[in-house]
């Protein structure tokens, strides 16, 4: 839309606007994204402000810039890269630039440093050229020229760099360095590229800060170091290749140094560094073969060649390729004004044939010196050589030979084994000046000889001709002439030893000759150069000053602080495991605060610094175990303890943490002990706790006790989690031989505190002794059975110990074990051979417990064989208490049964109805599976057949109200056969009648078969047992009027005794004769009908009404009366007042009474019963008369409901009724606790609870209490 | 370990066994690796030892191997040289010349006339003395590999090389010459 209005200048301005948002979005992600991709984007950055559009540059270059402090080893290069494209696009960014520059050479990683150092190089020439050109003058230019002065000191200095990459550059800056601070000269050797370069040459002389002297000095300086480091003679191969090479490259670029260049290739030659390995050696032959190549093939290597073609020669290049390479001479060397430089080497013009090595000295035949041409100038080698010639006589060298043998080493170094060639031209002339040359060199680098004295002369004058107008070159030569002297030491190696002899080689200039053969070292050689070597010895004392005390504390703590609160950083550059390795040992050597300092910055996030907690940790252990004898654990145990306490106190853990500090701390001292003994009472941690604890016992067998005991206090722990889970875990090492006993004791141990009146202080924990006099409650007892009973179900033989301690515990104590032991005892089964040990032996006094594991065992069970033999065995021989039997009784065998019930049913009425309960299998739900050995009808017989001497009666009326309770198993037809059965005995059971009367209350349509069983007991001459005929009457009396037909039956007299007890029943029974018709009346014997009319003739009149009053009723009720009559006597029991002994005293009068008419009554009685029992229901008369008797029967009454009575209310137990009376007493004897009732359990309160109490007497008490009734 | 490959050059005379045994090797095993002849021709064994197959630079792996074929098929395959041609053409396509090459290096193997400095970004050159057949090959570049897996692991592979060196040496009994030279 702008289209119209901008016209032409739209487009370049479109450009701009493009380019420039490409940059800023570039710059936007770059900053954002990967080093990969930060890269590519930098890079298209760059090409965009530099190339594209260097309008930009400045506009972006902040920002540019900004991304040398990124993280990436590489985009810190590349913004290298970029300084140096910027600065060379830009000169006037120098300015700005070099500064920052200058940081990356200070970078912490070396591969910026070293890519800084090749940036540097170019920059240096260019920041030179730069500001030479620039006339004008400004403070930022100088300070900019001042900055780059000082960083080419620093990286002259990273000559020294500990790093050999670094080095590497170093040399070669130091190279580039040389050539442009030293003039270009018209036989320089200039490579196509750098033509265009700076050098010295054109630096102007006038310049206001860069001042051409000074940076030639500078650069002949930076020689000199050059040279220096390349005779270090622990140089490394690299570096000697890349100094070699670096040589190579002055030589042929500046001439003027090749003599130095050339003097410095025949050091190197003859003293390889020792340290080379052989194919390092090889290697840097080699390179300075193809060197010397170099150096040959420069026009300006005319003077040298002979050295040259020696060197080459002995490294083993043949002749014609030597002379291949050598450039013609030229007729007429080119003198310039720097000529200088080259003609003090004009003494070696012919080439060498000698291929000697120096450390083969030869014995060579005198020969006259050959005065060298005279040179203008002489080098101190060239002097001290021609001083040497003369000197070297075979007797001489052969002397120098044989000092020296003794001096060499005993294995060939490597650099000799691979330079050794033979000597061929030995002796010859040639061969001497070479000799000659050697040592002088060796000589000269030493510091000794002539040769030197003369140049320090010679010096000395031309300092005094300064101002020369070739000061320059006057200069380069004093240069030449001080590095042999600077070198002292480490360049010739060969007399090392001497070097640091040099200073007085003045004084001694004459005698060198007798100083030669002095002994040569090769072993020492580096060493020895190294110890007096161009570093100056530096001593810590002489420049620092003692601190105070408290400064360096301060100093300290600050240090570690720093230390400690550097972790990102140190993590960033993944070298945190150093950090933590520090920091541990410093901890560990000082006190003081820093400890604390250090354990707070742990435990401030432990789960990151864990790392170094194991540290800090160990370190401490480390010193406690450096200073074993005496050494204390003290900080050790300080700082486990903290470090577990934190952990402990931290609220959120679940990484294991705290476990793996206990398991990897090498000694586990109490306090921190005490520290898991906290974290396992910790109920959220517990089980990790325990598990903890669980593997120190398993681990550290060493002290697996004292761990072991710790768990064990925790199984009595008052928290139920902690407990259980501590039991479960010492349950598991129980199975553990080893920790077997151990457990066992304590739990015994722990068991027998039972056996005090009051619970140990123990009990309740040390900071609760003020309790020590508490009774013994429920929490304490079973504190102290906790380990034991979840032990019993593992070893059932320590169930002897818990006997044992039984009988001498106290009552309270008693009842609590009987009733914790219910769970183990069950868990142990009836089964278990100590068990049943435990039943046979029955130690004296704990006759309750071994039947209160037996009722346990029998609870839902039945007995085993076994088990019923050892009770049986109890019963018999030792402790004849009947009570042992109840809970096996079902196993025992019936007379067995029969024989205990009189003692069975005189027991506690609750217990009795156990012991039915057992007998009739109504206990267990799967009752079934326990067959009992009385069938309900034998149980009911059997009762009935008690002898009344051993066992009162009421007890035996209760016990058979108890059968009648079970309706469910006493039903209409086992009561008949019970009936049956009884009625069939001779002599008849007292009780039968009872039992008749209360079946038919229960099953009134029993009604018929009663009739039959009165009407054979008339045949029994029932009369003749007072009670049975009592009872006779009463249940014709109910059963009237079926019953008339029996009374019938009755001879005359015991019908006359009917009618004394009921005279009631007289007149009924009469008009029931007479409602007989004629014929049947006939049958009725005249004196039955005397006794029936007896009282009749005083109301004769009466009879008619009475038999119309009788109709009357009978047919209104008649259809309701046999339902009611039931339910009536039901209800009636509330109202039985009438006591027993009111139904004794008829009884006994009766008895008087004759029987006779036997057959008649039998007669009638049969055709009676047949009517009857045709239409027991048509009978009208009964119907009022049950209401009427009701009400005087006596207690029999009350068994139609005898589950009321059978509910263990308190009340009904402990107010016996008034009938009961004799019976209460001996259970009262033996329950006077009112505590029983409130026990919990029914089940416990039967037996055990009454007889902890009665415990002292024992059973034998209870069968006393028996035998006295 | 330096963040980049090393990028790496393989060199021997004439760019067909031992440089291609460990071109491919070493490409296999992730390198930047470019493998180079510093002889004037390419040379391959012929039917005499004096009767060497030379062709110059320009010919293809493809054509030397047809051109054997036409010559001897059963000889050339019997010497293996057929099927080293058939490998070569795989990886590229003819000879190069380490002298014509402009790239730059980490590392280079083998021997290398100095070219003229400019930047003065040192490479290393290692020379691994293996004779010019099949085995040797296969063994040497094997060894190389190693050592350029050796050195691409080092933190600092400038400070760290000579060493290495050393106990390859001692490793596999042969010598090393190590040299350095500038880009």
């Amino acid at each position: 839309m702008d289209f119209s209005e901008q016209g032409e200048t739209e487009i370049p301005q479109v450009i701009d606007m493009t380019t420039s948002e490409k940059v800023v979005e570039l710059l936007n992600q770059a900053a954002l994204t990967s080093t990969d991709e930060k890269l590519i984007m930098l890079k298209q950055v760059q090409e965009l402000i530099i190339n594209k559009d260097p309008s930009l540059l400045d506009n972006f270059l902040d920002e540019m810039i900004a991304f040398q402090a990124d993280k990436s080893v590489e985009v810190r290069k590349f913004v290298i890269g970029f300084i140096e494209e910027a600065c060379k696009s830009d000169n006037e960014l120098l300015l700005r630039l070099v500064a920052n520059l200058n940081m990356l050479l200070k970078d912490e990683s070396v591969n910026v440093v070293k890519k800084a150092i090749l940036t540097f190089t170019q920059l240096y020439k260019a920041t030179l050229q730069w500001l030479v050109r620039s006339k004008a003058v400004s403070d930022m230019q100088d300070a900019c020229w001042e900055l780059v002065t000082q960083m080419k000191r620093d990286v002259l200095a990273l000559l020294d760099s500990e790093n050999d990459g670094v080095r590497t550059h170093a040399i070669k800056f130091t190279e580039s360095l040389i050539i442009t601070l030293s003039p270009r000269t018209s036989d320089s050797d200039v490579p196509k590229r750098q033509e265009g370069d700076i050098s010295l040459d054109k630096v102007p002389r006038d310049h206001c800060y860069i001042r051409y002297d000074v940076l030639c000095e500078e650069g002949k300086t930076a020689l000199e170091k050059l040279l220096k480091f390349m005779v270090h003679p622990a140089i490394s191969s690299i570096n000697l290749t890349t100094a070699l090479g670096s040589l190579a490259t002055i030589a042929r670029q500046r001439p003027m140094f090749m003599s130095e260049v050339v003097q410095a290739y025949e050091t190197l030659h003859a003293n390889l560094p020792p340290t080379l390995a052989k194919s390092q050696v090889s290697s840097v032959r080699k390179n300075l073969k193809l060197h010397l190549v170099a150096v040959l093939k420069h026009p300006c290597s005319l003077e040298f060649q002979g050295q040259i073609s020696t060197l080459l020669l002995d490294l083993g290049m043949p002749q014609s390729e030597i002379t291949r390479s050598t450039p013609a001479p030229r007729e007429q060397r080119k003198r310039p004004r720097h000529d200088q430089y080259a003609e003090g080497k004009k003494v070696k013009m012919e080439p060498a044939l000698i291929e000697d090595d120096e450390d083969k000295e030869e014995p060579a035949p005198l020969s006259v010196p050959k005065p060298a041409a005279v040179p203008v100038v002489q080098s101190a080698i060239d002097l001290t050589a021609e001083f040497l010639r003369p000197l070297l006589t075979s007797e001489n060298v052969a002397n120098l030979v044989l000092i020296s043998m003794v001096y060499l080493p005993d294995i060939m170094p490597a650099s000799f084994q691979a330079t050794y060639t033979p000597v061929e031209s030995a002796g010859t002339d040639a061969q001497i000046k070479h000799l000659a040359r050697l040592m002088a060199t060796q000589m000269t680098s030493a510091g000794i000889g002539p040769g030197l004295e003369q140049c320090k002369a010679r010096e000395d004058d031309a300092g005094k001709e300064e101002g020369n107008e070739d000061d320059s070159g006057a200069k380069d030569l004093l240069i030449k002439r001080k590095v042999p002297a600077v070198m002292v030491g480490q360049a010739i190696s060969v007399v090392g030893g001497y070097s640091d002899k040099a200073p007085i080689t003045e004084a001694e200039g004459r005698a060198t000759v007798k100083r030669l053969p002095e002994p040569i070292l090769p072993t020492a050689q580096a060493k020895m150069a190294g110890a007096s070597g161009r570093k100056k010895v530096f001593r810590l004392a002489d420049v620092v000053q003692p601190l105070s005390d408290s400064q360096m504390e301060k100093l300290t703590s600050r240090a570690v602080r720093r230390i400690l609160h550097s972790e990102k950083a140190i993590a960033q550059s993944g070298m945190s495991h150093v950090r933590v390795k520090l920091l541990s040992r410093l901890v560990t050597q000082f006190e003081g605060m820093m400890k604390e300092d250090v354990l707070d910055f742990i435990l401030e996030d432990i789960r990151t610094r864990s790392d170094l907690a194991f540290s800090l940790l160990f370190q401490e252990y480390n010193t406690y175990l450096s200073q074993l004898p005496a050494g204390l654990l003290d900080s050790y145990d300080h700082c486990l303890y903290t470090l577990l306490s934190g952990l402990q106190e931290k609220p959120e853990q679940r990484d294991g943490l705290f476990t793996k500090l206990v398991l990897e701390a090498p000694i586990i001292t109490e306090s921190a002990l005490e520290v898991i003994r906290r974290y396992c009472e910790d109920e959220s941690r517990v089980y990790l706790g325990m598990t903890t604890l669980k593997e120190l016992i398993v681990k550290r067998p060493s002290r697996q006790f004292q761990y072991l005991h710790v768990l064990l206090d925790l199984s009595s722990h008052e928290k139920e989690k902690v407990r259980t889970t501590a039991l479960a875990f010492l349950k598991r090492m129980y199975e553990k031989d080893q920790l077997r006993d151990y457990i066992e004791k304590f739990a015994l141990n722990y068991m027998q505190l039972l056996v005090h009146p009051n619970p140990p202080s123990l009990l309740f924990g040390a900071d609760k002794d003020t309790e020590v006099a508490a009774p013994w409650t429920e929490e304490t007892v079973r504190q102290c059975l906790f380990l034991y009973l979840s032990l019993l179900p593992l070893n059932h033989r320590l169930v002897h110990e818990l006997a044992s301690v039984y009988t001498e515990a106290i009552a309270d104590i008693k009842r609590s074990v009987l009733r914790a032991i219910e769970q183990p005892i069950r868990g142990m089964g009836m089964n278990s051979p100590e068990l049943l040990l435990l039943v046979e032996n029955c130690p004296k006094g704990a006759e309750t417990l071994v039947t209160r594991c037996l009722h346990i065992l029998t609870d839902k069970v039945p007995p085993s064989p076994e088990l019923v033999e050892r009770v049986r065995d109890l019963y018999h021989k030792r402790v004849p208490d009947v009570r042992f039997l109840i809970p096996v009784i079902n196993g025992l065998e019936k007379n067995e049964v029969i024989l205990a019930l009189p003692k069975l049913i005189k027991l506690n009425p609750i217990v009795v109805k156990e012991v039915f309960n057992r007998l009739l299998g109504t206990q267990h739900s799967e009752g079934s599976s326990s067959v009992s050995p009385l069938t309900p009808g034998d149980l009911l017989i059997a009762l009935h057949n008690i002898d009344s001497t051993k066992c009162d009666m009421k007890s035996i009326i209760k016990a058979t109200n108890l059968c009648f309770g079970e309706k469910n198993v006493y039903t209409s037809e086992v009561l008949a056969v019970v009936m049956q059965q009884l009625m069939e005995q001779s002599p008849l059971p007292m009780l039968l009648m009872r039992t008749v009367i209360q079946s038919l209350t229960m099953y009134p349509r029993l009604g018929g078969f009663v009739m039959n069983i009165l009407s054979r007991l008339i045949t029994k001459q029932v009369w003749k047992y007072p009670k049975v005929w009592e009872g006779f009457v009463k249940c014709c009396q109910r059963t009237k009027p079926q019953s008339y037909s029996v009374l019938l039956q009755l001879p005359p007299a015991q019908l006359a005794s009917v009618f004394d007890r009921c005279p009631e029943m007289r007149e009924p029974l009469l008009l029931h004769v007479h409602s007989f018709t004629p014929h049947q009346q006939a049958h009725i014997p005249a004196s039955i009908m005397a006794v029936l009319e007896t009282n009749n003739k005083t109301e004769p009149k009466p009879v008619q009404p009475i038999v119309e009053r009788e109709i009357e009723p009978v047919v209104a009720p008649a259809a309701s009366v046999p339902k009611e009559t039931p339910t009536v006597a039901v209800k009636e029991p509330v109202q039985q007042e009438p006591t027993a002994t009111q139904d004794e005293e008829p009884m006994e009068q009766e008895e008087s009474n004759p029987v006779i008419q036997e057959e008649s009554l039998s007669s009638v009685s049969q055709v009676e019963l047949a009517g009857i029992s045709e239409t027991p229901s048509s009978q009208p008369e009964p119907a009022e008369e049950p209401m009427e008797t009701s009400q005087l029967e006596p207690s029999d009454i009350q068994e139609p409901e005898p589950s009321d009575i059978q509910e263990p209310e308190p009340s009904d137990i402990q107010e016996p009724e008034p009938s009961d009376l004799q019976e209460p007493e001996p259970s009262d004897l033996q329950e006077p606790e009112p505590s029983d009732l409130q026990e919990p359990e029914p089940s416990d309160l039967q037996e055990p609870e009454k007889d902890v109490d009665a415990e002292v007497a024992g059973p034998e008490a209870g069968s006393g209490s028996e035998d006295i009734e | 370990m330096p963040s980049h490959p090393l990028r790496v050059a393989v060199v021997c005379s004439s760019n067909q066994n031992r440089s291609m045994e460990a071109h491919n090797i070493l490409s296999k095993r992730g390198f930047d690796v470019r493998s180079f002849g510093t002889g004037s021709h390419v040379k391959l064994p012929g039917p005499a030892p004096d009767k060497p197959n030379v062709y110059d630079f320009k010919t293809t792996y493809e054509q030397m191997y047809n051109d054997l074929v036409r010559k001897d098929k059963e000889l050339y395959t019997q010497n293996g040289i057929l099927h080293m041609l058939d490998r070569n053409k795989r990886i590229k396509s003819k000879p190069e010349r380490f002298q014509s090459c402009k790239e730059k290096f980490d590392l280079v193997i083998t021997y290398l006339n100095s070219r003229e400095q400019e930047t003065l970004q040192p490479v290393h050159v290692i020379n691994v003395d293996i004779q010019d057949n099949h085995e040797e090959a296969t063994l040497g570049a094997f060894l190389i590999c190693e050592l350029c897996q050796c050195i691409q692991h080092t933190d600092d592979m400038e400070n760290e090389i000579d060493e290495l060196l050393q106990e390859f040496e001692d490793k596999s009994n042969r010598p090393f010459l190590h040299t350095v030279c500038f880009y």
